[in-house]
């Protein structure tokens, strides 16, 4: 019968190490005199034991000896197995009558068939998450999902490395997965993934695209959760009463801003709990998803709180953009004259004696960009002859190169050679010397110029 | 105490590893040789530092026990060098191990010891060490059997006989 008082526990779960549970337990019953030297003693030879029986069953009886590394993984792997065990006792004080009744090696079995049962399920939940894998256009969702946790389940070894996880895990969680390892960490890994996934398939992905966009035009190759986003877009749209399908609160700024201007931390927590009630009302939201939302709640919350103290609340509800629908100006560099023509030019501009006529040279033998530009890395041309050359061009062509050499970048230098540098530089210089009108138009320009 | 790293170099390998060596002595006996307490307790002594010197570690008696088996029977042994002996095999077996790249088995390794102890080498531990541990090495290493011997040596042998 439950009464409603709990027992009176002396080892505290959160005083517990998720990733070396039972390592950590140990620990605690040594500091709370639960178990004795003797005991103590006892566990470790039989470790000691286990370890042996392993590294036997690994070199099956070809050496006696392995590596230190080797051995000191496989112990890893064997104490995360008996702590995977452990840790389905409903608490630490049971696991520690667990581990004075029963041998270490009974722990590990009973462990190592929690692993294959934990393996099992995950394996399932990942297959059923790629049927159903929404179209997120993030490299980091896709990869992460096809790629990595495939990794996983191929390296995994639950006989000899247990608590290796393999992969690095990239596409971050909207809920940080806690402290774990090995299966355990893919598992709830998995099961995150899997439940941010199932509400993204309630929404069209071209939606969610633009929302995204709206986020950051390269959101695809940002390190970002787009969950997250998508939930906050729907509860901004509960709250600004539009269809929370279509993941757009344009025009809803000062509504929502208002809404939320002047409130207790507390009632802005309210609202958005009772914003995400209605969001599973409308969506009949399954209970393990509902649970997942829930648990999110507090960080989405202190992120509202955070942007309406800044009043920049549209840093966290972001209106969709539509990249698709802005103009575009297609720019081709053109076709590259024949290799043994280009070398006659090549020779002809070496030969000048004078820059005028270098320049004369290029004025009358080059028609194309592509060209224009090949001449400009290969013709070791000075600063005088380089400038005029760049003031032949009109704002397309200086727009494309500009593009090309990405002018506007802090960073764009990085990974050029020493004469793609010295071109971006008579560029910069150039363009900074022209009217700001026609300084504008190229900056226009470089933002919706495509090259064909 | 740190649970998570079983202390390898402590008291609790050493002791088993001790009382497997010292089990030996009843196999040993009908050569005359015997070996004390302490006498076994230094055998493991160098097992562990040879271990560590390759980074290996090993568990029980490890191989100690086998080797003595192998070697107790040797023309060469007597009570006079064999404590020394066994020490300056223990070493050369996991410098062995390390040279042939885990490619032989204990066993396989220790027999070959044995042949070359008591055949080519005559009781030669330098001999031993050095070219039969490197004959060998590189027979593995080229996929050889680990007995091959050049067709220039074995004329050179042919001829001495």
């Amino acid at each position: 019968m439950n009464n409603g008082l709990d027992k009176i526990r002396i080892i505290e779960p959160g005083a517990l190490d998720g990733e070396f549970y039972f390592q950590s337990l140990i620990e605690q019953a040594q500091i709370k005199e639960l178990l004795n030297e003797a005991e103590i003693e006892r566990l470790q030879y039989e470790c000691l034991a286990l370890l042996a029986k392993k590294a036997e069953r690994y070199n099956s009886g070809f050496s006696s000896s392995l590596r230190v590394e080797k051995a000191q993984s496989m112990m890893a792997s064997g104490l995360f197995t008996i702590g995977v065990c452990l840790k389905t006792y409903p608490s630490p004080d049971d696991a520690i009558t667990a581990l004075k009744s029963e041998t270490v090696d009974d722990l590990y079995q009973k462990g190592r068939e929690r692993i294959d049962t934990l393996l099992t399920s995950a394996k399932m939940l990942y297959q059923n998450l790629l049927r159903n894998l929404a179209e997120i256009k993030n490299v980091f969702y896709r990869a992460t999902i096809e790629g990595g946790i495939k990794g996983f389940f191929k390296l995994y070894d639950p006989d000899y490395s247990a608590q290796e996880i393999h992969i690095t895990a990239d596409y971050p969680t909207c809920l940080a997965v806690p402290k774990l390892t090995g299966i355990e960490f893919i598992t709830a890994y998995l099961n995150r993934l899997y439940l941010e996934n199932l509400f993204c398939l309630i929404f069209a992905p071209e939606d969610i695209h633009h929302l995204m966009c709206g986020y950051n035009g390269e959101y695809e190759e940002l390190l970002i959760n787009v969950f997250e986003q998508v939930f906050i877009a729907a509860i901004g749209c509960v709250l600004a009463g539009t269809d929370p399908r279509r993941l757009d609160v344009s025009g809803s700024e000062m509504l929502l801003y208002r809404q939320f201007e002047g409130l207790s931390d507390r009632d802005i927590s309210e609202l958005i709990q009772t914003a995400a009630q209605k969001l599973d009302r409308i969506f009949n939201l399954s209970p393990q998803l509902y649970g997942y939302i829930k648990s999110c709640l507090p960080s989405i919350t202190d992120k509202v709180k955070s942007a309406t103290d800044r009043k920049q609340l549209d840093k966290v509800f972001f209106n969709p953009d539509y990249p698709n629908e802005k103009p575009e100006l297609l720019y081709s560099f053109g076709e590259k004259m024949p290799d043994a023509q280009y070398r006659k030019v090549l020779e002809e501009i070496d030969l000048c004696r004078f820059s005028q006529d270098k320049i004369a040279v290029i004025r009358e033998s080059v028609h194309s960009l592509a060209d224009m530009e090949d001449i400009l890395l290969d013709a070791e041309l000075t600063h005088e002859e380089v400038m005029p050359v760049l003031g032949s061009l009109g704002l397309p062509e200086l727009a494309a190169l500009s593009k090309r050499y990405q002018l506007q970048a802090e960073i764009g230098e990085f990974g050029l050679s020493e004469q793609e540098q010295n071109i971006r530089e008579y560029l910069k210089e150039h363009i900074t010397g022209m009217p700001q009108k026609q300084r504008e138009a190229i900056e226009q320009m470089v933002k919706v110029i495509r090259e064909e | 105490m740190e649970f998570s790293l079983i202390p390898f170099s402590s008291g609790m390998i050493q002791k088993q590893a001790i009382d497997e060596v010292v089990r030996c002595n009843d196999y040993t006996k009908r050569f005359g040789i015997m070996l004390t307490q302490e006498q076994a307790a230094e055998l493991v002594e160098t097992r562990f530092l040879a271990l560590s010197g390759t980074g290996r570690i090993e568990f029980g008696g490890g191989v100690i026990d086998r080797i003595i088996k192998a070697f107790c029977d040797s023309p060469y042994i007597s009570k006079h060098n064999y404590t020394q002996t066994l020490h300056d095999l223990i070493e050369i077996f996991y410098h062995a191990k390390n040279e042939t790249a885990d490619l032989i088995s204990d066993d396989d390794l220790i027999k070959f010891m044995n042949r070359a102890f008591d055949g080519v080498c005559q009781g030669s531990l330098d001999l031993l060490a050095g070219s039969e541990i490197f004959r060998l090495a590189n027979n593995l290493r080229f996929g050889l059997p680990a007995d091959y011997v050049e067709d220039e040596l074995l004329e050179e042998a042919e001829e001495d006989e």
